[in-house]
């Protein structure tokens, strides 16, 4: 699905040779309070984020598992948001960040969506995930106008690499959604309004719980 | 006098507490070993009540810089850049929370009492509410221990796993801190024997999962076979 080529910024967080690398297992120790509060609120979001878009997929796999064409695609999106998690979670072990109080609320809710928007039909889960990824791609980009500031530290510039990493991804997403007919979904408009509200309500509350 | 000098000070008044306790006396006597050599006469009640607080209050304050200071000491224990570490890098749990029982070996006498004032809220200390208590600073307090614990020991729990984690080691930790206070000698061995029972019960409530999962999975191919879901 990704048309970039090379190696990822992520794979430093799946690659064992690097296990010991300051950029990936040490934090920045000289950050001022607030600094120290938007950082870890932005991981426990992105985190918290990549665990309902993984039970979002679920749940609409549970219903197209059998189709040949939509099953291979939401697969494809869920195996990339699965490699997106594993990365999220050694980030917050990395940053002694504390997951949100929400996770399971998260699993549940994201599992119930994804799997109500597929009874709907194909093009409502398309629209599900247009509108998800939407928010979410914009929220990574608001991340890195928040981390431009921090001071020089071995991990920073590898986050920031990450986020953007993941914000293409989910940018991708969104234009696999558009492109299997999202917005012929019915009542496209309420839909999207509904689920992407719904996503920034969810924010609010993962930066704070 | 700014933060800077009240911070010197209570840093000066820790190694005090062992034979003064937990007390504004401790406070006062600190001044007088300050690197400066320049006070020769303890701080009077007046000072004391300005830099730290007035009356039980000041020696609230004490406490929570003793407890801040033994956290930092635990920390140090284990750091990797520290000439002072001499335990292992990659500590287990029942190690780090024996290290941080051992910080309280030097003042084990007083931290009753220590513990009884930080449980009792300053604003209700009189006559009218005189048996109220306050567990938020007991909570705080082995709550961060836990953190620090999981932090060390490398802890990689996420999700819901990271809290009922930290909450299991605060209150195993808390209970050896009770134990410590009264039978100094056994609490180790306590300690290990929580850590041990705690982890049959993890595995216990893992078993019990793992059995509504294949309950869940059962229930789901029949409501799939049935054709209730495409």
């Amino acid at each position: 699905m990704s048309s970039r080529s090379g190696p990822q910024p992520s794979a430093a967080y799946l690659d064992p040779s690097k296990a010991r690398d300051p950029s990936t297992t040490q934090t920045p120790e000289d950050l001022t309070e607030a600094q120290r509060g938007e950082l870890h609120r932005a991981l426990r979001v992105d985190q918290a984020g990549e665990v309902a878009a993984n039970y979002i997929y679920k749940g609409q796999l549970a219903v197209f598992q059998t189709d040949p064409k939509y099953g291979p695609l939401i697969q494809e999106m869920w195996d990339q948001e699965k490699k997106h998690l594993i990365v999220m979670n050694k980030m917050q072990l990395q940053h002694h960040v504390r997951p949100t109080i929400l996770w399971e609320v998260a699993q549940v809710a994201g599992y119930g969506l994804g799997f109500v928007t597929a009874l709907m039909g194909k093009e409502a889960a398309m629209a599900c995930t247009e509108a998800v990824e939407t928010v979410i791609g914009e929220h990574y980009q608001d991340q890195l106008k928040a981390l431009e500031d921090f001071p020089d530290h071995p991990s920073l510039p590898l986050l920031r690499e990450v986020i953007k990493e993941f914000r293409d991804d989910e940018l991708e997403h969104l234009d696999t959604a558009v492109d299997h007919n999202s917005q012929r979904a019915p009542a496209h408009a309420l839909l999207s309004t509904v689920i992407g509200g719904g996503c920034k309500i969810a924010i609010e509350l993962c930066k704070r719980f | 006098m700014s933060s800077t000098t009240r911070n010197a000070l209570l840093k000066l008044a820790l190694p005090l507490i062992k034979d003064h306790g937990f007390t504004r006396s401790a406070l006062s006597l600190a001044v007088m070993y300050s690197p400066s050599g320049k006070h020769t006469a303890p701080l009077n009640d007046t000072a004391v009540d300005a830099l730290f607080g007035e009356g039980d209050e000041a020696r609230r304050t004490l406490m929570n810089a003793w407890l801040d200071d033994a956290r930092v000491s635990l920390r140090k224990s284990y750091s990797q850049d520290s000439d002072t570490a001499t335990t292992a890098r990659n500590p287990s749990l029942g190690n780090v929370l024996k290290t941080r029982l051992s910080k309280n070996e030097g003042v084990l006498e007083h931290l009753p009492e220590a513990f009884a004032l930080l449980a009792t809220p300053p604003t209700l200390s009189s006559l009218i509410f005189p048996l109220t208590l306050d567990p938020r600073p007991a909570i705080s307090h082995s709550m961060s221990v836990a953190a620090e614990a999981c932090k060390l020991s490398c802890d990689t729990s996420v999700g819901a796993t990271w809290y009922t984690r930290r909450a299991t080691i605060g209150a195993i930790y808390t209970a050896a801190e009770l134990h410590q206070l009264y039978s100094p000698t056994t609490a180790h061995d306590f300690l290990d024997r929580l850590l041990e029972e705690s982890q049959t019960l993890g595995m216990a409530v893992d078993e019990t999962f793992i059995y509504a999962k294949y309950i869940v999975d059962a229930w789901k191919g029949i409501i799939t076979s049935r054709g209730i879901t495409p």
